[in-house]
């Protein structure tokens, strides 16, 4: 059995990617890709505690993964949104380049 | 009697339905209006017979300890204000009401006589003006203010209809607004008055300090009661005078009247005659109780007027603006009029009062006439006018008449009052007034002199070959107006039986008798006579050139002729004083006020949000970074407390 450690693990590592590139890339496309990234670091640490609070084969609670399934769903919503803004902003503004689109402010 | 209220109250009802109905009423309205002030003076008949039957026995009446005269009061509350048991706005009531005294009646019979006058004469000047309705409407406005100036028993009320005046005023004397000439005049008029009103204020505000009412008989009470201390009294008395200096033109208040004449004529006659200018003159005399408490204030006045009285009297003679003659030998009379009650020639003065009224409003309206008749707009000037007896013989009789009655040649009004006056001066006042006076008077009858030789007799001037005759209504008007000025002065005699003169009727302390003094009347019939000859010669026979006189007297007449240079010193004090402190105040207002006080805050509040923004770049990684750093703080956090 591969433990738990390493589950939260490779979902810190994965958070931490998608961190940086939310933090450092400049499309609008790839940060929308590394928020994604986050959440499915974060539904791999659920669905790893879960599992891990039942034990193999057993089934006794179930809230990591359905707050798992709730994340992909939002998730999914989240993106079809954000690409949406996207794109409104690709016809609007001719980039998708965020150092370009600062009217966030005052 | 009780109800002399009406007398104003028919002109003050006139001049809003005028205003509003001018173009449905006949004849826009003048004709209510002159109803109206007929009314009023059918009233004042009824309310003088009333009067004089009046006894102390009536409850109303009371023969005033103060001024020694029958005094009926008629009043009915006004307004209450305050609230009670509040230390600094306690309650305060006031009553209004009507105080009806021998100064009251002969004043209210001159106003509406020479305002029926007027406003009959004006049915024919007028006509043909497109705001003749509006004409009519302020017309009654301004009789109905002065008449309720007249009758008010209380100094707020008095106040009030004083300000009405001067608006009133300020209306008809900038009738012709269209032209610059009665727009600013108007505007002067307005603010040099106004100067003097502000006194007026503070000295009815400090007389209400100190009396605890507003009511005149208390006042007056209270003064003669020695409630008030001598420098009060001196103070309310020459703030009351600064007043009566700006609506009656003493010196140095006396620069609008003379610009006044811009106005339509009739209304000239009406200011000169009638209304504002009196109210000066009816002011002292009426709060003649608190001047006579207070020396100081009687010498002032004293000096003030024979100081207008001589400077307007040289003016006069040397002006060439026929209206402007007349004005300024109305600014000479109504100083005459001051230094009478200065010296306390109390009667003197209100008889010279009537006496002056009659003859102005009939020489102001004479000279209507003449700008009627001449076909001039504006002015007439003397030197293009010549010899109208031929063409005018009514008005130049009129006018002749009044100018005689003025100028103090005997049997006419004008010499009786004059002589009062000079009388009451040469016996309480020091010998340099009555040499003055003396003098004045022998101006005054030559100015007079002048005016009315040269417009009406001598040769043709190049104006005066159109000239005609003017309507009836307005010769007609001058006729009466010139039978009082010469069988006015009558009435002072010490007649026989029930009536026994002017000065047994109205009075001030006691009643007088007329008084003659012989070496006094002489002098100023040989005065006069002496004026009228001169003047004959001068400009009738032309045995002395005017223009070798005026060549000889050259540098004093560029003095006169600019009027002492008194509007100049008003404009060089204004341009110099005023607007440099007005330009130091702008710029405080400007630099402190405004840049300190009201956009500082404001640039202090935006100079910090402008640092204060520097962090919100608009960019998302950077609030992606806050959020992310906001986590890990959190976690941080938690961990540490959990630990």
């Amino acid at each position: 059995m591969v433990p738990l450690l390493y589950f939260q693990l490779l979902g810190a590592a994965l958070f931490g990617i998608g961190l940086y590139g939310v933090l450092a890339r400049r499309s609008a496309v790839l940060i929308v890709l590394s928020i994604e990234l986050m959440l499915n670091a974060v539904n791999i640490n659920l669905i790893a505690a879960a599992s891990y609070l039942n034990g193999i084969g057993r089934f006794d609670a179930f809230d990591g993964q359905i707050i798992a399934i709730f994340v992909i769903t939002v998730a999914a919503a989240e993106v079809g949104l954000a690409f949406a803004i996207i794109l409104r902003m690709y016809r609007n503004r001719g980039t998708v380049n965020v150092d370009e689109i600062n009217i966030l402010k005052w | 009697m009780p109800l002399a209220f009406l007398i104003p109250v028919f002109s003050f009802v006139a001049c809003p339905l005028i205003i509003l109905f001018q173009r449905w009423l006949p004849g826009r309205g003048a004709p209510l209006a002159i109803l109206a002030i007929g009314g009023g003076f059918v009233v004042w008949a009824l309310a003088t017979i009333g009067f004089l039957g009046a006894s102390p026995d009536n409850p109303a009446c009371d023969v005033s300890a103060i001024t020694g005269a029958l005094t009926c009061h008629f009043s009915t509350d006004w307004f209450t204000a305050g609230v009670p048991g509040n230390e600094i706005t306690d309650v305060i009531h006031l009553d209004w009401g009507i105080l009806i005294d021998p100064l009251t009646i002969v004043l209210l019979g001159l106003i509406t006589f020479v305002a029926l006058g007027v406003q009959l004469y004006s049915l024919e000047y007028m006509k043909g003006d497109p705001r003749f309705g509006w004409y009519y409407a302020w017309q009654a406005l301004f009789v109905a203010a002065m008449l309720t100036l007249a009758l008010a028993d209380n100094f707020l009320l008095l106040y009030i209809a004083w300000e009405l005046v001067g608006l009133c005023s300020y209306l008809l004397i900038g009738f012709w607004f269209e032209q610059p000439g009665p727009r600013e005049a108007a505007k002067k008029a307005f603010v040099v008055t106004r100067i003097g009103d502000v006194g007026l204020l503070v000295g009815i505000l400090l007389l209400w300090l100190n009396v605890g009412s507003f009511s005149m008989t208390d006042a007056f009470a209270a003064v003669a009661a020695g409630e008030l201390s001598n420098g009060v009294i001196t103070a309310v008395a020459i703030l009351l005078l600064l007043g009566a200096m700006g609506k009656s033109a003493q010196f140095p208040f006396h620069v609008w009247l003379p610009d006044a004449m811009e106005g339509p004529t009739p209304v000239s006659a009406l200011i000169h005659a009638a209304t504002m200018v009196i109210a000066g003159v009816y002011l002292v005399a009426r709060a003649y109780p608190i001047f006579a408490a207070s020396p100081e204030a009687l010498l002032i006045i004293a000096i003030i007027g024979i100081i207008t009285a001589l400077g307007a009297a040289t003016i006069a003679l040397v002006s060439t603006d026929l209206k402007r003659i007349l004005a300024y030998s109305t600014v000479s009379h109504l100083g005459l009029m001051m230094l009478s009650l200065g010296a306390g020639g109390w009667i003197a003065a209100v008889f010279h009062l009537m006496a002056h009224g009659f003859a102005k409003a009939l020489l102001f309206l004479g000279a209507g006439s003449v700008m009627h008749g001449v076909g001039a707009h504006g002015d007439v000037d003397i030197r293009r006018v010549g010899g109208l007896r031929r063409a005018m013989p009514l008005t130049a009789t009129a006018f002749s008449i009044g100018a005689l009655s003025l100028g103090g040649i005997p049997i006419l009004s004008g010499f009786w009052s004059k002589d009062e006056i000079l009388l009451s001066v040469s016996h309480h006042l020091p010998a340099i007034f009555i040499v003055l006076a003396f003098l004045t008077a022998f101006l005054s009858a030559l100015y007079m002199a002048r005016a009315m030789f040269v417009v009406f007799f001598g040769s043709e001037g190049e104006d005066s070959h159109h000239a005609h005759e003017s309507p009836i209504l307005m010769t007609g008007v001058l006729a009466v107006l010139a039978v009082l000025a010469v069988g006015f002065g009558w009435i002072a005699f010490n007649w026989p039986g029930a009536f026994g003169g002017f000065g047994s009727f109205v009075f001030y302390d006691h009643a007088e008798g007329f008084h003659f003094n012989p070496l006094i009347a002489g002098l100023s019939v040989l005065l006069a006579v002496a004026a009228f000859a001169l003047a004959w010669l001068v400009y009738v026979r032309r045995g002395w050139s005017h223009e070798s006189l005026r060549a000889r007297f050259a540098p004093v007449l560029r003095v006169v002729e600019n009027r002492y240079y008194v509007d100049e010193t008003y404009q060089w004090v204004i341009d110099r004083v005023v607007l440099t402190v007005s330009a130091a105040l702008a710029f405080f207002d400007r630099a402190v006020v405004n840049d300190v006080g009201i956009n500082g805050p404001g640039d202090v509040v935006r100079r910090v949000g402008v640092a204060l923004r520097l962090h919100v770049t608009g960019h998302v990684y950077s609030y992606a970074l806050v959020v992310a750093l906001g986590v890990i703080a959190l976690a941080i956090f938690w961990w540490l407390r959990s630990a």
